[in-house]
């Protein structure tokens, strides 16, 4: 018989077999989640207890209190803090998807022979470690760099453009570093989307720029509110781009934890800023699980 | 199907040009004669590399992040090849459970395992260690493992491990002969692109680095913070070359329409 006859319908006899035993399993699948139990999850517990501890005269004590978070959330400077991060979270989502979509498509689309280098084209900035990323952008952005050096010299413009060290230069670096995981998360929802269901809307009047606002891109919303989940998630959580980008002068949530934990050795506030953002990213990863099912469930 | 007009096509080349310019723009400086990169360039010269070549601390964290690199692929393969075994073949309750557990670690931003695991490293006593480096890497490398190899496992047809058990091999013999050969390019494909994660990993490094351990990205971010001089610009280009091969690797052994799952 078959495999996978119907979904749902799993073969009844038990002969068949089963995958591995179950003394198998566990023996192979021990050494990761152990790994993962003692050097991830017992950290990040640890961490959490660490936040509602409290530092005294430059020491760290162990204690129970809630002063850390109090003190994040009645300072107007931490929460202003935060805002910003969230709202440049929220500018980056949209940029990369306002210039991710156009290439999923193309790229879900495409049957050209260059599609292998198309995808080494969207991977490599993915893969170049990010140091690297940002320091290409710096060579741009510069007072003295590429763009405002040249305009410089050829008479163009006196004195340089303020491309760095603002929020301008530090959303267009992250806007880079997070488009390819826009693209990605887009590509595989438009790929299954079926090319007859756009010819069929074609066929009965509909102008391509109708059929693609009422047939590909509503069946591609799935795709679209996974890749924003991740891309803000990824762009609230950055802090190399916005220190070498930002020069200390853009100040976001997770340079606040970079400084208190390596800096300023306050662990316990460190702790519970890294938490905060530890909250907020668990609630975008949950909705993330719960939309990426849904894309896969709905469009196979 | 083929209805994508000039004014997509041209967006399109915009994008990637987006992407892809930081990147040309590193390594056009780092062959670049003068200080500052403007354009018309001020000549070809090869001093900057000389510079690198020249700077102990450089080649000493491109030597770490290579060994780092390396072991941190080993142990991420064999550990992340076995959960993916188990995750795709075994049929059992809470393996939805299991599987989102073992790639949690990608989806966590980076700098919460880096502060989590400071902390805890600190309190055992192991900061600042080679050790603690090591198993940092492997955290966040092994999920990527794990979904390499699975990708590679749904296409494999279990009938002919079945096949080689009912004529004789055992289980062991079965998968060591048979499953083990066809899943090999997604093993080969998560070991190298395990190296080229942990290799470019700035984040977690950044949390467990001490003086003497310091890999290449954060030896990078150190200079760049007081310098802005093309040397770095020459490190990065020979960081993007190592990153090319490892990938042109990847497509070789697996192909990067399956590796990247569409």
């Amino acid at each position: 018989m078959p495999r996978g006859v119907g979904r749902g319908a799993e073969p009844p006899s038990e002969e068949i077999s089963e995958g591995p035993r179950l003394w198998v399993r566990l023996a192979l699948l021990l050494p990761f989640t152990a790994i993962l139990a003692l050097f991830f999850t017992v950290p990040l517990v640890l961490m959490a207890v660490i936040s509602l501890s409290r530092q005294s005269f430059a020491r760290f004590e162990w204690a129970l209190t809630f002063k850390n978070y109090v003190r994040f959330f009645s300072d107007p400077f931490y929460v202003g803090v935060l805002w910003d991060t969230l709202w440049l979270g929220f500018l980056v989502t949209a940029a990369a998807l306002l210039l991710g979509y156009p290439l999923a498509y193309h790229l879900a689309r495409t049957r050209t022979r260059w599609k292998p280098v198309l995808l080494v084209f969207i991977l490599s900035p993915l893969l170049v470690g990010i140091v690297i990323r940002c320091y290409g952008w710096m060579i741009l952005l510069a007072d003295r760099g590429l763009i405002n050096g040249t305009l410089i010299e050829g008479g163009w413009i006196s004195r340089p453009l303020p491309l760095m060290y603002n929020q301008f230069g530090v959303g267009l670096a992250l806007v880079h570093v997070f488009l390819p995981f826009m693209v990605l998360s887009l590509t595989g929802v438009i790929k299954r989307i079926d090319p007859a269901l756009l010819e069929a809307s074609m066929t009965l009047g509909a102008s391509p720029a109708r059929a693609f606002w009422e047939v590909t891109l509503p069946l591609s919303l799935p795709g679209i509110l996974a890749g924003s989940l991740l891309v803000f998630s990824l762009a609230i959580s950055s802090f190399v781009v916005p220190i070498l980008l930002g020069g200390f002068k853009v100040y976001v949530l997770p340079i606040i934890v970079y400084e208190q934990i390596l800096s300023v050795f306050d662990w316990p506030f460190g702790a519970a800023n890294a938490f905060i953002l530890l909250l907020i990213s668990l609630g975008i990863i949950t909705g993330y699980i719960k939309v990426a099912e849904r894309a896969l469930r709905g469009l196979v | 199907m083929e209805r994508t007009g000039w004014g997509v096509r041209l967006a399109v080349c915009a994008v990637y040009a987006f992407l892809l310019v930081p990147l040309v723009v590193v390594v056009l400086a780092a062959f670049n004669a003068g200080n500052y990169f403007t354009f018309p360039p001020q000549g070809f010269s090869l001093k900057w590399f000389a510079n690198f070549l020249r700077r102990r601390e450089f080649l000493q964290a491109l030597w770490l992040s290579t060994e780092l690199g390396l072991w941190t692929a080993a142990l991420s393969t064999v550990v992340g090849t076995l959960a993916a075994i188990v995750l795709v073949r075994g049929r059992f309750r809470g393996r939805d459970l299991v599987n989102a557990y073992v790639t949690s670690p990608l989806l966590l931003p980076q700098i919460l395992t880096g502060v989590a695991l400071l902390q805890y490293f600190s309190l055992l006593g192991l900061a600042q260690s080679y050790w603690a480096l090591l198993i940092g890497h492997v955290v966040v490398t092994t999920p990527y493992v794990v979904r390499t190899v699975s990708a590679t496992l749904y296409n494999f047809d279990l009938a002919l491990e079945e096949a080689a058990q009912s004529l004789g091999a055992s289980p062991v013999r079965a998968f060591l002969e048979i499953t083990l050969g066809i899943i090999k390019p997604g093993v080969v494909a998560g070991a190298i692109f395990a190296f080229a994660i942990s290799f470019d990993n700035f984040t977690i490094s950044l949390f467990l680095t001490s003086p003497g351990l310091t890999p290449l990205p954060i030896e990078l971010f150190a200079y760049l913070k007081y310098s802005f001089d093309p040397t770095a610009a020459a490190v990065s280009a020979v960081a993007i070359g190592i990153t090319l091969v490892l990938m042109l690797l990847i497509a070789r052994f697996m192909g990067l329409e399956e590796f990247t799952g569409f």
